[in-house]
C-alpha cells in the first residue's frame, strides 16, 4: 500500500465510525485550544511587553537599590523565603540605603556613567487650581537621565537636565484633576503637598507639618507598562520634594539614597551588574523590571499548560480506546487484508496513522476554534477597553508554536496509537478470519 | 503438466500438551495447472485447514508447500506477502467485507495493497465486477447488496488481480441454489476460459462433481483423490446437466411444499 492510500483509507476508516471518532477529537480538541489559546495569550503579552520595552529605548539605563532591599522585594513577589545568608550580609533594617561608601566604589567602575543618588519621600497628595479636590499619590517615579522614551499622549517628556519642575501625568490624572483633556493641561499648574519628616513629629495635625511644591504638566503619558507607575518628574521636582521632605534632619541622614541610577554601556549590562553585585548594590535594567510581570505571565501559561496537558493525556487514553475497539471491530477486515498479502508492518502503519489523523484533526480544530475565538477577541477589545492600545493584541497565534504544538500532539496521538496498532499487526490471518 | 501447487507431508496440530488436536496428518497432495479441484469431506474433516496451508495463510506444523516448485517456507514474508497478493485469490464463507464501503473499495482493496495507481485500481475493479455482472452496483454500499451480490463482489475482488490459482471456501454455502449456480458458472468460466486453477472446499457433492479432481478428507487424511475429467466440453455440458438437474429437484421441492 501507498502511504498517500494508508493516510487516505486511514482517513477514511476514522469516519466510517463517526460519533466516535469525533468524539475522540473533541476530547484531543479540548486540550488542544487550552495550550494553544495560552500559548497565543502568552505570545500577545510578550509581544506587548517587547513592544513597551523596545519603545521606552534606554538599553543602557540602569537602577541600582541595596541587595539586602532588592532581596526583600523579590522574596515578597516570588514567595521564596529562602536566601542564602553570606558572612557580613546586612539586613534590609539595619541598611536600607545606600551607603557613600558603595556610591564611591561604584564611581570607579568602568563603563559605569552619570550616576544620580535618588533620594525619594513621599508625597501625600496632588491638586490643583482646577478643582477643589486632592488626590493621593502614591508614587511619584522620576524621568531619569538618557535615551529613555516614553510613549506621551501629549506634550513632551520632563526635561531632566531642566533647574523647572517638570511632571508627566498619567491619563487618569488629567480628567480627576478637572483638565478638559491631555492637551489642556499641558503647561497647567498642579501643586503636589510633601510631609517633612522632623515636622510632622512635633505638628498637631498633618496638614500642619505639609509642605507644598507646584510643578508644571509638561507630558501626559500614554497608557502602558512604564505609565502604570504615576506621574514622573524631572531630577529638579524630584530633589525638591526630598528637599522639601528632608529639611532639618542632620546632613548624614539627609543624604542617604535608597536608590540610584546610572547609564551603562548596554553590551556590558551582565558584567557590570556583576560588579555592583559585589559591592552589595542589585542593578535592573528596564528589561529586568519588566522581565517580573514575564514571570508572571510564564508562570500563568505554564499553570494552563498543564491544565491542557492533562485534557491531552485524559484524550490520549480515548485515542487508545477508540483504537481498540476499533481493531477488535475490524478483525476480519484485518484478516482479509493480510490474506491478501498486506504486511504486519502496513497494518502497524494504517492504525498508528488513524492515531495521528484523530490527533491533527484534534489540534487542527483546536487552532481553528482559538483563532476564531482570538481574532474575535482582538477586534473588540480594540473596539473597547484597548481602543487606547492599538498596538496591543491580547493574543498573537505563531505558526511556529502552532506547528510545534500540532506535532507534539500528532507524536502523543501516535504513542497513543501503538498498543492497539500492534495489536492489529500480529493478528494472525487465520485467526482473524476464523474470527466470530 | 506444471505443478503450481504441491503439499509435502503436510501435519497441521492446533493447541498444545492436552489440548493438542492434529487436524491434518501427513498429507501429500499436487496440484496442477488448470485443474478445478473440489476438497470434500465431513464438517471438521480438516479442509479449511488443508486450504489455509495449501493458500500459505497459515503455516503447517509440519511437512511444506512448494509453490510453483519454491519451497513457501524459504520464501521472506514480504514475498510470501507478494505471492498471495499477486497469484492467489480467495472466495470465503463469510463474505467479509467492509459493508460501510462501497462496492468498488471492497473489490479493488488487493490492488491497493498491491501499489497500484488510482487509475489502475478504478479500471481493473470496474472490469472485474463487469465479470460478476455487478458494474452497476460499483458505487453501492455493500450493505446495501443481497446475499448472492455480495458473493460475487467477492468473486470480482479475488479476481480483480488475475490470479493464477483461485481458493474458495464454500463459495456457495451462505447462498440458495439458484444463486449459488450462479457463483458457481464464474468460477467454473474463470477455469475453463481464463486457465485459472480452481481449489474449492465444499460439502456439496454436485458442485464437488462439476470439477475434475476429488479430493475426500476424513480426520485429516486424504481417503481419496480422484481425477474425473478432463476434456473442458464434457465439462460444461456436465455442469450443465448437473444445474439442470438441481434446479429441476428445487422446482419439485417447490411444487411439494404448495
Ligand atoms: N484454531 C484452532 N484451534 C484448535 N482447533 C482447531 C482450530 N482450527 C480448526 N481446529 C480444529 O481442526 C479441525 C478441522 O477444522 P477445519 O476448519 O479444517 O474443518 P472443516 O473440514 O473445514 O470443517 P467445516 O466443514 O465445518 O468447515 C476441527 O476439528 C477444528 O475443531
Ligand atoms: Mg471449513
Amino acid at each position: 500500500m501507498k502511504l498517500t492510500d494508508i493516510i487516505a483509507t486511514a482517513n477514511h476508516n476514522l469516519f466510517r465510525s463517526k460519533t466516535r471518532s469525533i468524539l475522540t477529537i473533541v476530547a484531543i480538541f479540548i486540550g488542544s485550544f487550552t495550550i494553544i489559546m495560552s500559548n497565543a495569550i502568552n505570545s500577545g503579552v510578550n509581544d506587548y511587553i517587547d513592544k513597551q520595552v523596545e519603545s521606552a529605548g534606554g538599553d543602557g539605563y540602569l537602577e541600582m537599590m541595596p541587595t539586602a532591599i532588592a532581596e526583600n522585594a523579590m522574596s515578597a513577589i516570588s514567595g521564596n523565603g529562602a536566601v542564602e545568608y553570606k558572612e557580613n550580609s546586612v539586613s534590609a533594617a539595619d541598611q536600607p540605603y545606600i551607603t557613600d561608601e558603595q556610591l564611591a566604589k561604584a564611581r570607579t567602575i568602568d563603563g559605569l556613567e552619570s550616576i544620580d543618588a535618588l533620594h525619594t519621600a513621599s508625597v501625600d497628595y496632588i491638586a490643583s487650581t482646577q478643582t477643589d479636590k486632592k488626590y493621593k499619590l502614591f508614587n511619584l517615579n522620576l524621568v531619569p537621565r538618557g535615551d529613555i522614551h516614553f510613549d506621551l499622549s501629549a506634550g513632551r517628556k520632563p526635561d531632566p537636565e531642566s533647574s523647572a519642575y517638570e511632571i508627566a501625568l498619567t491619563e487618569d490624572f488629567v480628567s480627576i484633576l478637572g483638565f478638559k483633556d491631555n492637551e489642556d493641561s499641558i503647561g497647567k499648574t498642579i501643586t503636589l503637598a510633601v510631609p517633612n519628616t522632623i515636622d510632622c513629629y512635633t505638628a498637631a495635625t498633618h496638614s500642619e507639618c505639609q509642605r507644598l511644591v507646584d510643578a508644571t504638566v509638561v507630558g501626559v503619558q500614554a497608557p502602558g507598562v512604564l505609565a502604570s507607575g504615576g506621574p514622573r518628574a524631572n531630577i529638579a521636582l524630584f530633589e525638591k520634594v526630598y528637599d522639601l521632605a528632608s529639611d532639618g534632619m542632620s546632613k548624614e541622614t539627609k543624604n542617604r539614597a535608597y536608590q540610584a541610577t546610572a547609564q551603562v554601556d548596554p553590551k556590558r549590562v551582565e558584567e557590570i551588574k556583576a560588579k555592583l553585585k559585589e559591592i552589595g548594590l542589585t542593578a535592573m535594567t528596564i528589561d529586568d523590571q519588566v522581565g517580573m510581570i514575564r514571570t508572571f505571565f510564564d508562570a500563568i501559561l505554564v499553570v494552563f499548560n498543564i491544565f491542557g496537558g492533562i485534557a491531552l493525556l485524559a484524550a490520549a487514553i480515548g485515542i487508545i480506546n477508540t483504537l481498540f475497539m476499533s481493531v477488535q471491530e475490524r478483525t476480519r477486515e484485518i484478516g482479509l487484508m493480510k490474506a491478501v498479502g498486506m504486511g504486519s508492518g502496513k497494518i502497524f502503519l494504517s492504525f498508528s496513522t488513524e492515531a495521528i489523523l484523530l490527533g491533527f484533526w484534534g489540534s487542527v480544530l483546536g487552532i481553528a476554534v482559538s483563532m476564531l475565538i482570538g481574532y474575535g477577541l482582538n477586534a473588540l477589545a480594540h473596539a473597547t477597553f484597548l481602543a487606547e492600545l492599538p498596538t496591543f493584541n491580547i493574543v498573537i497565534f505563531e505558526p511556529a508554536n502552532m506547528l510545534v504544538i500540532i506535532l507534539i500532539i500528532m507524536i502523543i496521538a501516535f504513542i497513543a496509537g501503538t498498543a492497539p496498532a500492534l495489536r492489529a499487526a500480529k493478528k494472525n490471518p487465520i485467526d482473524a478470519l476464523r474470527y466470530e | 503438466m506444471n505443478t503450481v501447487i504441491e503439499a509435502k507431508n503436510l501435519t497441521k496440530t492446533y493447541g498444545k500438551k492436552a489440548t493438542a488436536f492434529t487436524a491434518l496428518k501427513d498429507i501429500n497432495l499436487k496440484i496442477y495447472e488448470g485443474e478445478s479441484v473440489a476438497i470434500v469431506g465431513k464438517s471438521g474433516s480438516g479442509k479449511s485447514t488443508l486450504m489455509h496451508l495449501l493458500a500459505l495463510l497459515d503455516t503447517p506444523t509440519k511437512g511444506t508447500v512448494l509453490v510453483d516448485g519454491k519451497d513457501s517456507t524459504k520464501l521472506s514474508t514480504r514475498d510470501l506477502n507478494k505471492l498471495r497478493n499477486e497469484r492467489f485469490g480467495f472466495v470465503f464463507q463469510q463474505f467479509f467485507m467492509n459493508t460501510k464501503d462501497t462496492v468498488l473499495e471492497n473489490v479493488l482493496l488487493p490492488l491497493k495493497i498491491a501499489r497500484k495507481s488510482r487509475k489502475e485500481r478504478k479500471v481493473l475493479a470496474n472490469s472485474a465486477l463487469k465479470i460478476v455482472d455487478l458494474d452497476s452496483k460499483a458505487r453501492n454500499k455493500a450493505t446495501d447488496l443481497s446475499g448472492g451480490q455480495k458473493q460475487r463482489v467477492c468473486i470480482a475482488r479475488a479476481i480483480v488481480n488475475n490470479p493464477k490459482i483461485i481458493f474458495a471456501d464454500e463459495p456457495t454455502g451462505n447462498l440458495d441454489s439458484a444463486t449459488g449456480d450462479k457463483i458457481t458458472d464464474l468460477l467454473f468460466d474463470l477455469n475453463e476460459n481464463q486457465g485459472v486453477t480452481l481449489i474449492i472446499v465444499t460439502h456439496d457433492e454436485d458442485l464437488a462433481k462439476l470439477c475434475n479432481r476429488i479430493i475426500r478428507i476424513s480426520d485429516g487424511k486424504i481417503i481419496s483423490d480422484q481425477t474425473v475429467r478432463k476434456d473442458s466440453k464434457a465439462k460444461a455440458s456436465a455442469r450443465h446437466e448437473a444445474e439442470a438437474a438441481r434446479v429441476k429437484k428445487a422446482n419439485e421441492k417447490k411444487g411439494g411444499r404448495k
